[in-house]
């Protein structure tokens, strides 16, 4: 790899970093928020490499493309292995072509996270419908043993996935460090037909009575009442309230 | 396609006449170039360009793949920054005789005392594989090296943290996974003692620490971006691997190995060498694995940070292909081994 395009591939890296985690928020289909000052560090960092191997390193492999080429790269410091080229892939596609977040597809394939234990629950704030959070939602209906959640009408976000064999889930994708090591939290719909995959909805509703309340039989599903389109919150990778872009 | 080596003369003024024949001998051993990789590369690269919005790329199978690849590899590009900087640093501002007079003299002494410093290396694993390589060009000894590459990613502090966070109320599970970490990292290290043998790694002519009369920064900058494309060109062609088995992996397979302790624990060591899910949230996933025995869980958190997919990409393209196959395959051995033990004992 020449001098030129070794330049060109710390630059675009770079300022690909830069573009997803600087610029937009593109990084959160990606990553967890909190590697933001990291990859705008390294987006800097690689900049940097790149413009000085382009003010300092001039004529580095200049009159030695007469060489066999058969032999092998990593003799010296100046030139980069062949293999460095798949770099260019993840730099390009940071700029210019950047892959959707993870939605439905993965959700539908990913077997539903169990929630933790908890010991105790404070009490339910009076708000109606209550906002609360899948995850919330789940672990009430099978842990809390007052059974604050009965009849209360709630309000959940998430992305609507299809379900084979009819019938839909209100989905998030959680992510713990990045893309990689996706969870999925569900809670199963009933009474309205599933729109399409991936619409973001915030859905009120009460719980689908099924199993016992406050034991791990009860289902984590609810009777829908009614549903609102919303936009895809900014913070849409984990399983908060939403945040909406402002 | 401009071709991608020119510099016998440029390494000529890089290293003096002394050190070149090693490096010629090496042209003769070494196996064809990987050309296969740079033209796949270059494929991807012409149809990623050419077919951008047509429908099989954003197919939703392939949407999450390409979103997978790219999370793996934007996660780990920080640390590896971080490695090869360290790397660039070692070979140009640490004094050659620093490590070894750092170490214990004897190998199998000094084995694990590298072991236990990788607690102070904090990241994922794809640090530490240029900073081991680092290592062995100042002259540590390779078991050294490779009880360090294989601790530092498993039992630094931020990994054992997260660890605690993910299995609240059981400490035992942190502490048996750095017991687990610890052993394996120590074993493998006196097993390159004992069975290792030299010609499987890649011959080291690069890095000859500083020269007199270059600048140190220069070597350091030099050294630092050489290492970087080297490594993250291997890192993506692991992230490529791991993406694979990361959206082509059903999960309901989770539940058919679940019942039988035995299988499990393979099962979720296998799983841990085919997601390469770094090492810092590995224990997130290990916990929602509740279908699992404890043992089973412990086990994928042991060979997870030592083995996976991008891994294994990372370790042929720095020592080796020769290398990387042999001491992933022990490694995977001997993880298992420790996390039954330890983990039967302890769990």
């Amino acid at each position: 790899m020449k001098r030129t395009a070794q330049v060109l591939l710390l630059v675009l890296t770079g300022l690909g970093l830069l573009h997803t985690a600087l610029f937009t928020d593109l990084y959160l289909r990606y990553v967890k928020e909190g590697l933001r000052p990291l990859l705008i560090i390294s987006g800097v960092l690689l900049l940097l490499l790149g413009l000085a191997h382009a003010a300092f390193d001039r004529g580095a492999d200049d009159a030695h493309d007469d060489h066999d080429h058969e032999h092998d790269h990593d003799h010296g410091h100046s030139t980069a292995p062949r293999i460095a080229w798949l770099l260019f892939l993840p730099a390009l596609s940071l700029l210019f072509y950047a892959p959707p977040a993870l939605g439905a597809y993965t959700a539908s394939h990913a077997g539903s996270e169990a929630v933790k234990q908890r010991k105790g629950f404070a009490a339910l704030p009076t708000t109606s419908p209550l906002p609360m959070t899948l995850t919330d939602f789940t672990t009430r209906v099978q842990q809390d043993k007052e059974l604050a959640i009965k009849g209360r009408s709630v309000e959940m976000t998430g992305f609507a996935t299809p379900v084979r064999g009819g019938g839909w889930d209100l989905t998030r994708i959680i992510f713990t460090c990045c893309a990689a090591d996706a969870q999925t939290v569900k809670v199963h719909m009933y009474g309205t037909p599933a729109p399409p995959a991936n619409t973001w909805l915030a859905v009120t509703g009460t719980w689908h009575t099924q199993g016992a309340l406050g034991t791990g039989t009860a289902a984590a599903a609810l009777d829908v009442h009614a549903t609102r389109p919303i936009a895809q919150p900014v913070n849409a990778f984990t399983d908060d309230l939403p945040l909406t872009p402002s | 396609m401009p071709k991608t080596d020119e510099l016998l003369d440029v390494t000529e003024t890089v290293f003096p006449a002394a050190v070149r024949p090693p490096e010629r001998r090496r042209r003769v051993l070494r196996r064809p170039p990987p050309t296969t990789a740079l033209v796949i590369a270059l494929g991807l690269a012409a149809a990623v360009l050419a077919l951008s919005g047509t429908p099989w790329l954003n197919d939703p199978a392939v949407a999450a793949w390409r979103t997978v690849c790219l999370a793996i590899t934007v996660q780990a590009l920080p640390f590896l920054l971080l490695g090869t900087a360290l790397s660039g640093a070692i070979n140009a501002f640490v004094p050659a005789d620093l490590f070894t007079k750092v170490l214990p003299k004897r190998p199998a002494l000094a084995v694990p005392v590298a072991g236990i410093a990788g607690a102070v290396l904090p990241g994922c694993e794809c640090a530490s594989v240029p900073v081991a390589n680092s290592l062995i060009r100042r002259g540590v000894t390779p078991a050294a090296a490779f009880a360090f590459l294989l601790s530092a990613p498993a039992i630094n502090p931020i990994v054992l943290t997260a660890t605690a966070v993910a299995f609240p109320g059981s400490p035992a599970m942190v502490l048996a996974r750095l017991l687990a970490s610890l052993a394996t990292a120590a074993v493998m290290g006196w097993l390159w003692l004992w069975l290792g043998r030299e010609e499987w790694l890649r011959p080291v002519v690069r890095h000859t620490g500083h020269q007199p009369g270059h600048s140190r920064f220069t070597e350091f900058r030099l050294g630092f971006q050489h290492d970087f494309l080297h490594a993250g060109g291997f890192l993506v062609l692991g992230a490529m691997a791991a993406a694979t088995f990361n959206v082509t992996v059903p999960h309901s397979v989770l539940d058919t190995f679940s019942g039988s302790p035995w299988l499990s624990v393979l099962f979720l060591a296998a799983l841990a060498v085919v997601l390469a899910v770094c090492s810092e949230a590995d224990a997130f996933v290990a916990a929602s694995l509740t279908g699992f025995s404890p043992t089973a869980r412990l086990a994928f958190m042991v060979v997870g940070p030592m083995v996976d997919l991008k891994l294994i990409a990372l370790q042929a393209g720095t020592f080796g292909r020769a290398f990387a196959v042999r001491f992933s395959t022990a490694t995977t051995v001997v993880a298992v081994a420790a996390s039954v033990l330890i983990g039967g004992a302890l769990l």
